[in-house]
C-alpha cells in the first residue's frame, strides 16, 4: 500500500509548547531545590525543557492527531493517531470531489450516490497534491486504470 | 499545495486558482468536481459555493451580518482541439440554465476553453448574451483571446476569476 502523510507542524507545536513550559517549571523547581543558581549552567539546564517538551508533544501528536492515508488500486484507509477512522473500497463510490474546509484547505470527498452518503479523506493533512490525487481517485472510482504518473504525482508534496 | 507545473493545462491552472480562493471576493466556491456529467453534457469543472464566505472572526461576523447567502456555481467546458460551435454553446447554456432553476442558484458562471480560435458567430453569441443569472466566457489557449458576455456576472469572470491571466493573455476584448 502507498502512504500519504505529513507532520502537521502547527498541531505538533500546539501540543509541545505547553509541555515545554511545564517542563521548564519542573526543571526550575529542581534547580531551586538543589541550589543551582549559576547563570550559564542554569540556562543550559533550562534549555533542556525544549527537547523534553517536543519529545512529549510528538508522542501525544503521534497517538492523537497524526494523519496517514494508505491506499492502493482497490482500497484506502485513513488512520488518525492510533485509530483507523475510515476504510473502504474505491469501487463502492460513484463520485469524487475536492471540498474546501473552513480554512480553505482541500480534502477529497467520495460519494456513494450523487449528493448522498459520502466520506472525506483529509488529504490536506498529508503531502498529497490535491488535484492529482483527485484525478487518481476519480479514475479508480470510474473503474479506469489510473494514469501512469498519477501515483507518483500523488505523493509529491 | 504544489504550485502549477508547465505541463498543467489551462483548465488545471484555472481550477487551481479557484481552489486557492480566486473567487473569494464575490463567491466562496467550496466543492469542485471534474468531468461532471449532466444528461449528455460533460462539464470539465463543476464548482459549487455560496456568496457568503466563511472567513475567520471579524470577516466571518461581517459575512453573516452583511452578505446574502445565495447559492452559486461555476461550470467549465474544455473543448480541447475541437471546434467550439454555437450549437455546443447553446446546449451547455440550456443545461446550466436548467441546473440554475433546479438547484435554485442565484447565478452561475460558464467558461469555455478551446485550443482553437473562435469563429465570429461564437464571439457574437457570447458577447451579446445578457441574461442576468448566467455569465459566459470563452478563452482560446492558442490565440489567447477571451470573450465575455455582456452582463455583470460575465464581466466578473474577467475581473475576479482572472481568466486572461490563466491563459497568459494580455489581449482585451471589448463590446
Amino acid at each position: 500500500m502507498e502512504k500519504l502523510t505529513k507532520t502537521q507542524v502547527s498541531i505538533l507545536a500546539s501540543y509541545s509548547m505547553p509541555l515545554v513550559l511545564l517542563s521548564s517549571f519542573a526543571i526550575n523547581a529542581l534547580l531551586v531545590t538543589f541550589h543551582i543558581s549559576g547563570g550559564t549552567l542554569r540556562l543550559v539546564l533550562l534549555a533542556g525543557s525544549f527537547p523534553i517538551g517536543f519529545v512529549l508533544g510528538r508522542l501525544i501528536y503521534t497517538r492523537r492527531s497524526h494523519v496517514e492515508i494508505q491506499f492502493d488500486n482497490s482500497s484506502f484507509r485513513v488512520i488518525k493517531g492510533s485509530k483507523e477512522v475510515v476504510t473502504g473500497f474505491w469501487r463502492n463510490y460513484r463520485m469524487v470531489s475536492l471540498v474546501l474546509d473552513q480554512f480553505g484547505k482541500p480534502n477529497l470527498r467520495l460519494y456513494k450516490t450523487k449528493g448522498g452518503d459520502h466520506v472525506d479523506l483529509p488529504i490536506s493533512r498529508t503531502n498529497a497534491e490535491p488535484q492529482r490525487f483527485r484525478d487518481y481517485a476519480q479514475s479508480l472510482v470510474d473503474g479506469r486504470s489510473p494514469r501512469g504518473a498519477s501515483l507518483q504525482a500523488a505523493e509529491v508534496a | 499545495m504544489k504550485s502549477s507545473t508547465p505541463s498543467e493545462s489551462a483548465v488545471d491552472l484555472f481550477e487551481s486558482r479557484l481552489i486557492r480562493g480566486g473567487t473569494r471576493l464575490i463567491a466562496d466556491l467550496t466543492e469542485f468536481f471534474r468531468d461532471y456529467r449532466v444528461d449528455d453534457t460533460t462539464f470539465t469543472i463543476y464548482a459549487k459555493g455560496a456568496t457568503r464566505n466563511k472567513g475567520f472572526l471579524l470577516s466571518r461576523f461581517l459575512a453573516w451580518t452583511v452578505l446574502p447567502n445565495y447559492s452559486v456555481s461555476l461550470f467549465c467546458v474544455d473543448e480541447g482541439s475541437a471546434l467550439l460551435t454555437t450549437e455546443k454553446v447553446r446546449k451547455s447554456v440550456d443545461t446550466v440554465a436548467r441546473i440554475i432553476k433546479d438547484e435554485d442558484l442565484k447565478w452561475a458562471w460558464l467558461v469555455f476553453f478551446s485550443d482553437r480560435d473562435f469563429p465570429p458567430p461564437i464571439v457574437s453569441f457570447i458577447s451579446r448574451y445578457d441574461k442576468r443569472e448566467l455569465g459566459l466566457a470563452a478563452a482560446s489557449t492558442s490565440s489567447r483571446q477571451v470573450v465575455l458576455s455582456n452582463n455583470q456576472v460575465g464581466r466578473s469572470i474577467g475581473k475576479q476569476l482572472k481568466l486572461r491571466k490563466t491563459i497568459g493573455s494580455n489581449r482585451t476584448w471589448k463590446n
